[in-house]
């Protein structure tokens, strides 16, 4: 009977080591697609904004008008820099809305105090049902400035509000300690230009750990030397430069990060705006866009321009970085589940048949399948099923053509951008690039997993976002 | 796993001899740049030839010679801009810019395009390509016929408002307006002869010009079936502000399309149309949230006459118009102004 179990074992640990390498080849070749497909759509960019004058668009009455939403929860340590670089920001018509959402700490005392507020009186149509506006302020010094101090609600809420205040034709939803270019706004606008279908663009956010930071701008790009910080710089690239740009192509895009996105305003307030009772807000809406305009009719291009147009800050604690990761997986579940119907229904087109499955079997299931390998990988070896020759080839093919994916990608943002020029940089770039799966794919497949449980359980909690801030207030006072 | 290794390898390989050539490339790029402008600052500020800086500048890599001739470009208007143009002709720049505007590829089209309208330089060559396949060709062409205003390529202009790449169609309908007045009577003609979309892009350029010249267009596509159109022609004639466009504005504040009645009441407060207060007033008691808002900061702009409306509306009624008043009383000068 022992021998039966024994052999009963066996086969389905083996079995099941070979299930997953074929997982991990089939989701390596569809990433192989994808790099394919952004490094045919990079090329195309590139040539299309090779010297193209974006000073006609910065000149032109015919810009459209955009409103920058930026919610802001006790963000007194960055809320002044991360404002002035928005202030300074290269657009002919802004309008910038930031949403306290009941701060705690001296956000809005911060923002009175350097921006010269003053409580003003204003007229706006409340189309989505949001928690109460307590006061709302508009700069005596700068006339695009509107600061909303409203009772805590989420992040969600927030941007509603900012939602409802809003009078230009597209929103930028970010977060308020987003670093933007300069030039950021004009290189988002572009895909609203080109064509008429366009609901939301994205563009690739950058990690700003490690780089020189001076009045809101980030003037020197450097890796990070810390581990954590550094290997994310790696993930973001792949995130973007890959996953993201190479969805363009084939028409699949539906996420939008929450750090800087634009939206057509009034497609947002038809669809009802942001959802409050989600932690994946942001990738929610754009789904929700994408699938109302196959439901409705109207815009539903999700547009993602590859140039880096903003920076924000990653975290650099496993505790920290582990409720984020929890959460977006969480998140992720959430809106899948929510969006259900959308999954392998050919009336949503690409989105139900190609994207849909993809977050739901690749990004989604992931995880699950990741940690059911690597156990059975360790059980096998113990109780020795499975000898060292097949463990070695097992890791070696599901990590080694991951770290040949990034390596390509990070040839593609040197071929395209090359923000990382010294050789230290690319050094430490390749070495967080091979050693990120020595450890830190596997905490992430831990946290992922957690996150997945607790969406099972139905948990909806944030957590708290810890921030060491780019410039200090301090730093700056006695600076100036 | 041999295959991997060999990737792997093979990106390391890659990723690194790019770095490296990309930091000795700068450093000679930085050093051309620097040699070529000065050879270019001479040549222009001068006016004489100088065998051995053309030669020079002749024997540039291409895309140093562009960037250099772009920046300096920007720069000049008038004689000094025309030097520079002579001296990329003895370069052959601008010959070679020709050439790439006839090249099969469409990306090689563009980057002539780019040059010839940098360099603002007249050439039918550029014209062609208002007509060419590719809408960013199309678009670069119309930025570069911003500043080759003749009649003949303002008339390609207006037909391109009908242009159905939305990149191509604001490039074109920024170009108009870069042209300033001239384009104002074929605009006047155009809108008098076309309707629908193209009619609705015209209006919106003729609204930044803003001359009686385009009334009776004006008032022809305030009668149109399409409600966009309807609303940029309200806009215009708000713009213009005499009074046959206030006599239109009224009516149009009983227009179905909402967008339209906010676009009257919008352009009556924009002319300050104190005879047309009582009508504004009845837009406060409008089903569209836009519409009462805007009837009631155009009430407010009127001045005296608007506020007392304001005034008697805080007694309707009807609960959202005296709302609606009351928040537009309420409001601070400068942003009942804004």
């Amino acid at each position: 009977m022992n021998e039966l179990l024994a052999g009963i074992a066996n086969q389905v640990l083996l079995k099941g080591q070979f299930f997953v390498l074929v997982y991990f080849l089939a989701v390596n070749g569809w990433y192989m697609l994808l790099l394919v497909s952004s490094l045919l759509e990079m090329w195309r960019h590139m040539l299309l904004i090779a010297d193209e004058s974006r000073h006609l668009l910065l000149s032109s009455t015919l810009s459209p008008t955009i409103s920058i939403l930026a919610p802001a929860f006790n963000e007194e340590s960055t809320i002044e820099a991360s404002l002035r670089a928005l202030l300074a920001l290269q657009y002919p018509s802004l309008e910038i809305i930031v949403i306290s959402d009941g701060s705690k700490d001296r956000t809005v005392e911060v923002l009175i105090e350097r921006f010269a507020l003053v409580p003003v009186k204003t007229i706006y149509e409340q189309r989505i049902k949001t928690k109460s506006v307590r006061t709302l302020y508009r700069s005596s010094t700068y006339p695009a400035l509107v600061v909303v101090d409203k009772d805590n609600g989420g992040k969600a809420d927030a941007l509603n509000v900012g939602l409802s205040f809003a009078k230009g034709e597209l929103v930028c939803a970010m977060d308020a300690d987003t670093l933007i270019e300069a030039d950021g706004l004009q290189r988002m606008v572009r895909p609203f230009l080109y064509a008429t279908d366009v609901v939301a663009t994205g563009g690739t956010i950058r990690v700003v750990n490690g780089s020189e930071v001076k009045f809101g701008r980030v003037v020197k790009t450097r890796v990070p030397t810390n581990a954590l910080a550094g290997m994310q710089v790696v993930e973001y690239l792949r995130a973007f430069l890959f996953g993201r740009l190479g969805w363009n192509r084939l028409g699949g895009n539906i996420i939008i990060s929450g750090a800087f996105g634009l939206f057509r305003r009034e497609s947002v307030l038809a669809a009802g705006g942001y959802l409050h009772d989600t932690v994946g807000e942001d990738m929610e809406l754009v789904l929700r866009l994408k699938r109302l305009s196959y439901e409705r009719g109207g815009p539903g291009t999700i547009a993602f321009v590859p140039d880096p147009v903003a920076w924000t800050e990653v975290p650099e604690s496993l505790k920290v970085l582990g409720r984020q990761r929890d959460r977006w997986h969480r998140g992720l579940a959430d809106v899948l589940w929510r969006h259900r119907r959308m999954l392998l229904n050919p009336r949503y087109g690409v989105t139900g048949l190609v994207v849909f499955p993809y977050y739901t079997f690749i990004e989604l299931l992931s995880p699950v399948i990741e940690a059911i390998g690597l156990i059975s990988l360790a059980v096998g070896l113990i109780f020795r099923i499975v000898d060292w020759n097949f463990a070695v080839l097992f890791y070696l093919t599901a990590y080694g053509l991951g770290t040949a994916l990034t390596a390509f990608t990070l040839i593609l943002e040197d071929l395209s951008f090359h923000r990382y020029e010294t050789f230290r940089d690319r050094a430490l770039l390749f070495w967080w690039a091979l050693v990120e799966n020595l450890g830190y794919r596997q905490m992430t497949v831990y946290w992922r997993l957690r996150g997945l449980w607790k969406f099972l359980r139905g948990k909806k909690d944030w957590g708290v976002m810890e921030r060491k801030g780019f410039t200090p207030l301090a730093a700056r006072s006695a600076g100036s | 796993m041999f295959v991997e290794i060999a990737l792997l390898v093979l990106a390391v390989a890659v990723f690194f001899s790019h770095g490296l050539w990309l930091f000795l490339n700068q450093r000679r790029v930085l050093a051309l740049t620097e040699t070529a402008r000065e050879s270019l600052a001479r040549l222009v500020n001068r006016g004489t030839i100088n065998v051995e800086d053309i030669a020079l500048l002749r024997q540039l890599r291409q895309d140093v010679q562009e960037t250099v001739f772009i920046e300096v470009s920007r720069n000049l208007t008038g004689a000094g801009k025309e030097r520079l143009r002579f001296v990329a002709r003895e370069v052959l720049l601008l010959d070679r810019a020709r050439k790439l505007c006839s090249n099969r590829r469409w990306t090689r089209r563009l980057r002539g395009a780019r040059v010839l309208s940098r360099m603002d330089v007249a050439d039918p060559v550029v014209e062609k390509l208002l007509a060419d396949p590719n809408p960013a060709v199309r678009a670069q062409a119309a930025e570069w016929a911003a500043a080759q205003p003749s009649q003949p390529i303002i008339a390609t202009m207006l037909t391109m408002l009908a242009d159905p790449a939305t990149q191509a169609r604001f490039a074109v309908q920024d170009a108009l307006l870069r042209m300033g007045g001239i384009v104002a009577e074929p605009l006047a003609a155009f809108l008098e002869t076309h309707s629908g979309p193209p009619a609705e892009s015209g209006l919106r350029v003729a609204e930044a010009l803003a001359t009686t010249a385009f009334r009776p267009a004006a008032l022809r596509h305030s009668t149109s079936d399409e409600a966009g159109v309807r609303a940029a022609a309200a806009n215009l004639l708000g713009a213009i502000g005499d009074a046959p466009s206030a006599e239109r504005l009224i009516q149009l504040l009983k227009d179905p399309d909402s967008h339209v009645r906010a676009a009257a009441a919008r352009g009556l407060g924009r002319m300050q149309h104190w005879q047309a207060a009582s009508q504004l007033a009845e837009g406060l008691r409008d089903s569209a949230w836009h519409v009462r808002r805007d009837a009631g900061l155009a009430l407010r702009s009127i001045g005296a006459p608007g506020a007392l409306f304001l005034r008697r509306a805080l007694q309707s009624d009807d609960r959202f118009a005296a709302d609606m008043a009351q928040l537009v009383l309420d409001l601070p000068e400068a942003a009942a102004a804004g």
